[in-house]
C-alpha cells in the first residue's frame, strides 16, 4: 500500500514521541513538531494542585490557584487572540462567609503551530496561576469551581472540558 | 466536666481535620482526561494507522446547515476529502481556508470536500457564522455519534481528514495540522488515485 510522505513523516514523529514519553521528557512550548497520524495515546490530563492556603479573615486577601498542564499540551489563555477560540474561565459556586472578586488570570504566551508559524495564538502551557480576591469570615471554607478550558497538542485540538476543584482555605 | 469539655474540642478538630483531608484526597484524585479513553486508540491499529485505510470509506447521510440531506453516495465516482473539524479547533481554522482554496483549484478534477462538524451541538448559526468568517463554501454537514463512531473510532482529535479516491477508497487519514503543501500535495495523490 502506498505511503504518502505525510503520513511518513506523522509516523516517525509517533515513534519519536513515545519514546520521548518512555524516557521521562517534558516536551517544551514551543519544540512542538509534525503531529502525528493517530491521536495521541498516553493519557493527558489538566491537574489541580489542590493545596489548603491561610488568609486574613473579614479582609481582603488573595487566593493562589495552581494547575498543572501535562507536558506537549497548551490550553487557550483567558485571552486568547481569537473571538473563535474557547477562553480559559474559573467559574465559582457561591459559599457561604465568602465574597470573592474576579480570579486574575495570568498573561498567556505566544504559540504558533509548527507547520503555521506565522499563525500566533494566547496560550498557557505548563503551570499557571489564577488569583482568587476573597473576604471571609474566620474559620475553614471550601468553595466549588470549575475550571472550564481548551486544549490542544502541538497539531491537533481536544473538545472544551470542564474541571471541578475545591478550593481549600482557612481565614485567621 | 472540664475533661469533657476538652474532649469535645478535640473530637470536633478531628472531624474538621477529617472532612478537609477527605475533600484534599477528593480533589487529588480528581483529573479530566483529554484523551477519553484507552478503547479510542486500541480501535486505531498498532502500526499507527487507521483501520479504514484502504478499505471503502463508510457510507454517511447527514444533514447539511441548511437541514438537507447529504450523502457519501452523492460523491460518488469524486476524489474527496471529507474533514472532521470543531468550531473550537485552532488548527481546523488553519486547515479549512486551504481546503476551501484546494477545492476551487482542482473543481475541475472532480475533486470535492465536505466537512463535517464535530461539535454540532454549538448549533447552526455558530456553525455558519464560523465557516462564513472562513471563507469556506464547501458543503457542512452536522456529524452524529455513528458517523464519529465509523470515521473517528471514538478519537476525539481534530482535525481529521480521509482521503478518499474515485473509486470510494480511503487511501490516506491525516490527523492534526500540517503545512499547506503537504495537504495539497495529498490532494494531488487522491486525485491521481482509483485510476482515471
Amino acid at each position: 500500500m502506498k505511503v504518502t510522505r505525510l503520513s511518513q513523516a506523522r509516523r516517525a514523529f509517533v515513534s519519536i514521541a513515545a519514546l520521548a514519553l518512555a524516557a521521562g521528557a517534558t516536551a517544551q512550548l514551543g519544540s512542538a513538531q509534525l503531529s502525528m497520524d493517530i491521536p495521541a495515546k498516553p493519557r493527558a490530563t489538566v491537574v489541580y494542585a489542590a493545596e489548603p492556603q491561610s488568609v486574613p479573615a473579614a479582609r481582603r486577601a488573595m487566593l493562589e490557584l495552581r494547575f498543572q498542564i501535562v507536558p506537549g499540551f497548551h490550553i487557550n489563555s483567558h485571552t486568547p487572540k481569537s473571538e473563535l477560540l474557547i477562553p480559559t474561565t474559573l467559574n465559582l459556586e457561591p459559599e457561604t462567609g465568602v465574597k470573592p472578586g474576579a480570579p486574575v488570570y495570568p498573561a498567556g504566551q505566544l504559540y504558533s503551530f509548527p507547520s503555521v508559524p506565522g499563525e500566533k495564538l494566547d496560550v498557557y502551557a505548563g503551570n499557571f496561576i489564577i488569583r482568587l480576591p476573597v473576604m471571609a469570615t474566620p474559620g475553614d471554607h471550601t468553595m466549588d469551581a470549575t475550571l472550564k478550558y481548551q486544549a490542544c497538542d502541538n497539531a491537533s485540538c481536544y473538545p472544551p472540558k470542564s474541571l471541578p476543584i475545591k478550593i481549600v482555605f482557612t481565614a485567621k | 466536666m472540664l475533661f469533657a469539655g476538652i474532649a469535645l474540642v478535640v473530637w470536633s478538630g478531628w472531624q474538621n481535620l477529617r472532612q478537609r483531608r477527605s475533600a484534599m484526597q477528593e480533589q487529588q484524585n480528581r483529573r479530566v482526561d483529554l484523551i477519553p479513553d484507552s478503547q479510542s486508540a486500541a480501535a486505531w491499529d498498532s502500526s499507527g494507522g487507521s483501520p479504514l485505510k484502504g478499505k471503502p470509506a463508510p457510507g454517511f447521510t447527514l444533514l447539511d446547515l441548511n437541514g438537507k440531506k447529504v450523502s457519501l453516495s452523492d460523491f460518488k465516482g469524486r476524489p474527496l476529502v471529507v474533514n472532521f473539524w470543531g468550531t473550537y479547533c485552532a488548527p481546523c481554522k488553519i486547515e479549512m481556508p486551504w481546503l476551501q482554496e484546494f477545492s476551487l483549484k482542482y473543481a475541475a478534477d472532480g475533486f470535492r470536500v465536505v466537512g463535517i462538524t464535530y461539535d454540532s451541538e454549538v448549533g447552526r448559526d455558530t456553525i455558519a457564522q464560523t465557516t462564513q468568517r472562513l471563507g469556506v463554501t464547501y458543503p457542512i454537514l452536522l456529524s452524529t455519534p455513528k458517523a464519529e463512531k465509523d470515521y473517528l473510532s471514538n478519537t476525539e482529535a481534530l482535525p481529521m481528514s480521509f482521503y478518499v479516491d474515485k473509486t470510494g477508497k480511503v487511501i490516506e487519514i491525516t490527523a492534526g495540522l500540517g503545512s499547506k503543501d503537504e495537504l495539497e500535495a495529498m490532494v494531488k495523490e487522491t486525485i491521481a488515485a482509483g485510476g482515471r
